[in-house]
């Protein structure tokens, strides 16, 4: 492999990996601040997908799918959690994972009722239709843009989380409910939040990659796969965990699809045994 | 005023009169033929093993029976694994009797149910594209109605090679399956006779959906045709960002084997514009037999029928072709009746080989064609051309037993 090549394999390498943390964010923060295991995460990425599909065809604006997406999905996880998902939260994650696994297939089943078994494109916005040359590569001008999105949305949590009263609040949630809820905070309006909000990122995600890889109806399983890997090899529960486990994911599937092409796929969850060997926790979990 | 011997009489009749339905019922069951179609409903294939279904089913329900019997159609959903599609044959053919199987969602499943519906001495319609159907593993209970992998490369490469004479370097993208390799193989094989400079591959797995990495490494070889080796939702994957990473501004980009009007409708025109694609079947051909699949499908759809449910339609039709033609719906009858069967198929008179079990038709070259250009919403490819392009018999490696 040429350094040049290696050069724009790394470069891609991150581009994917910003569009996994993007996948994974939502799922992290769930889990980080609820310890709720969310298998629909995956269906709520879908639905957006086709939201996207929708708005695009019927306006025509890939602008009001974004907002649109998003939105309403939060608004799709927020009956979902009123109605099914807040009692199970004092149950087991297994009981959690079956209940989200049902909603899954619910969501994926309803979408093949409405828009058929069959993919569809979502065009790429006319302003970032183009390339960028890097010497003797290109790279597509709407990757930059969800990348600068990516980056954009890590900063914005980060400060949400760190630096504001609702991320202390979301923060002492998730260490201990009770102690929150003695202090005269509403916790389960907190958790609707959170779960409204990663569910949301989820949509952001699904909207995003729509014109990158078209609608299907079966797109969520996969996506739900990378999410798990990158959590697991950043850390369950941490954003910061979330970025890193992306990237990181992004140049092994970017660099091994030269190096040994068979065998991209298989480096991505070898990546995450030796993450998982090495540190059980994931690269930025807390021991 | 009843009298005595009508009682009597009405009495000893009463449990015959009772027992009628199930008389009847028998009488019907012994004229209702099982057809069991094996499509993965889930899964990596479940788009195409839906669409497949859909044809197979619609095609048992226009026909509606075939030499007096009626045609009842069974799915058995093999949720995209081989060994599950194996179990479930055997269970359709071992408790309910089932003799007469139809369909398979990729080759590696086609492969192994047709040994199985072999061993159980059935007959098996298949829609694989992998040589080895009709070829080293080919058997007497087995038919396949689309093209193998040889004809495709053969009726979609080698025509591109003529029109385009400077395009000296090729790249492939495989899918590492059956299937894919078999493509690539015989790709191998045309650059070989053809001098063509075949310049790198990359294999990709079954669950892969990021390509940029593949594309990067073929456009690092400056490549003049990027030809695209793989199947379903992979190949529309590929070819989106093949295209987003602008390959199609100094190199032209294959499919040797699409699905055809969902895959160009799931691209969209502004991706499908000067890209190659290679289908079984293209709706605008204009035959008897697809406008009989049209019917169908309008009637259920309302709209034009793609190559899926084409594909599940011929393979439906081929069994029901066979059962009508032997005028019974046993096995050897109907083997019997469909070697050297000619019919009007979807994609015209179509002609089943003796040799091989290979139906012989013909397989399209097709180019995306500009927005602007499009007579309607799913005009948006022109045939470049109609190849009936196979191996000969005694080249395809198949060695048939004489009898099942």
């Amino acid at each position: 492999m040429s350094a040049q090549l290696l050069l724009f394999q790394v470069l891609n390498g991150v581009g994917i990996g910003m569009i996994y943390f993007l996948l994974s964010v939502g799922l992290t923060l769930i889990f980080g601040l609820m310890r709720f295991v969310n298998f629909a995460h995956g269906a709520f990425y879908l639905a957006a997908a086709y939201i996207a599909y929708a708005v695009v065809l019927w306006t025509g604006s890939f602008w009001w799918a974004l907002l649109f997406g998003p939105v309403l999905v939060a608004i799709l996880a927020l009956i979902i959690e009123r109605l099914l998902l807040r009692h199970t939260y004092a149950l087991p994650h297994e009981a959690q994972i079956l209940i989200t696994f049902a909603v899954a297939l619910i969501i994926q089943e309803a979408i093949i009722l409405i828009f058929s078994p069959l993919g569809h494109n979502v065009p790429v916005p006319s302003a970032l239709s183009g390339v960028l040359f890097l010497g003797p590569y290109v790279y597509p001008s709407y990757r930059l843009a969800v990348i600068g999105v990516a980056a954009l949305v890590a900063v914005v949590l980060w400060i949400a989380i760190e630096r504001t009263k609702m991320g202390s609040i979301l923060r002492a949630g998730s260490e201990s409910a009770e102690m929150v809820g003695l202090l005269g905070i509403n916790v389960d309006r907190v958790f609707m939040a959170t779960f409204a909000l990663g569910a949301a990122l989820a949509g952001l995600a699904g909207v995003l990659v729509a014109p990158l890889r078209g609608v299907e109806p079966f797109m969520s399983a996969e996506a739900l796969g990378i999410a798990f890997v990158v959590v697991v090899v950043g850390g369950l529960g941490t954003l910061s965990g979330a970025l890193v486990g992306g990237i990181l994911i992004g140049l092994v599937q970017s660099i091994m699809s030269t190096l040994w092409p068979e065998g991209a796929q298989l480096m991505i969850y070898a990546a995450m045994a030796l993450v998982i060997l090495i540190r059980p926790t994931g690269l930025m979990g807390r021991i | 005023m009843i009298d005595r011997r009508r009682v009597l009489t009405g009495v000893a009749a009463a449990p015959l009169v009772l027992a009628a339905p199930a008389f009847i019922r028998r009488a019907n069951a012994q004229s209702v033929v099982d057809v069991a179609g094996v499509y993965s409903m889930s899964g990596t294939f479940a788009n195409v093993g839906s669409g497949l279904n859909d044809g197979s089913k619609w095609a048992i329900e226009q026909y509606g029976s075939a030499a007096g019997n009626k045609l009842n159609y069974v799915l058995l959903d093999d949720r995209g694994d081989a060994g599950e599609a194996v179990r479930k044959v055997q269970e359709a053919m071992t408790q309910r009797g089932i003799k007469h199987v139809i369909g398979c969602t990729n080759s590696a499943i086609a492969l192994a149910v047709q040994k199985e519906v072999y061993a159980r001495k059935g007959i098996y319609i298949n829609e694989a594209g992998a040589d080895e159907i009709t070829g080293k593993d080919c058997n007497k209970s087995s038919f396949r109605w689309p093209v193998a992998c040889y004809s495709a490369v053969n009726a979609t490469v080698r025509p591109l090679i003529e029109k385009l004479p400077k395009a000296k370097r090729w790249y492939t993208i495989t899918g590492q399956y059956v299937f894919g390799d078999s493509l690539l193989s015989n790709c191998k094989d045309v650059f070989k006779e053809k001098g063509i400079e075949h310049v790198g591959n990359s294999y990709h797995s079954l669950s892969d959906r990021e390509y940029s990495g593949y594309i990067a490494t073929a456009m690092a070889q400056s490549p003049d045709v990027l030809a695209i080796c793989n199947f379903g939702n992979q190949t529309v994957d590929v070819v989106r960002q093949a295209i987003s990473y602008g390959m199609k501004r100094n190199t032209k980009i294959l499919a040797v084997w699409s699905t055809g009007l969902d895959q160009f409708q799931a691209l969209g025109p502004e991706n499908c514009e000067d890209i190659y694609f290679g289908a079984n079947f293209w709706h605008g051909v204009d035959t008897p037999g697809s406008r009989r699949v049209a019917e169908i499908v309008k009637q259920k759809t309302g709209d034009v029928p793609n190559y899926l449910q084409a594909c599940g339609y011929a393979v439906s039709q081929i069994l029901i072709e066979g059962i009508n033609k032997a005028n019974s719906t046993e096995v050897p009858a109907i083997i019997k009746a469909l070697e050297g069967l000619s019919y009007e198929g979807p994609t015209g008179t179509e002609t089943i080989r003796p040799e091989d079990h290979q139906v012989v038709k013909d397989y399209y070259l097709m180019l995306g064609k500009a927005k602007s250009k499009m007579k309607d919403k799913n005009d948006l490819c022109d045939v470049v051309a109609a190849t009936k392009a196979f191996l000969p018999p005694e080249k395809t490696g198949c060695q048939m037993a004489a009898s099942l």
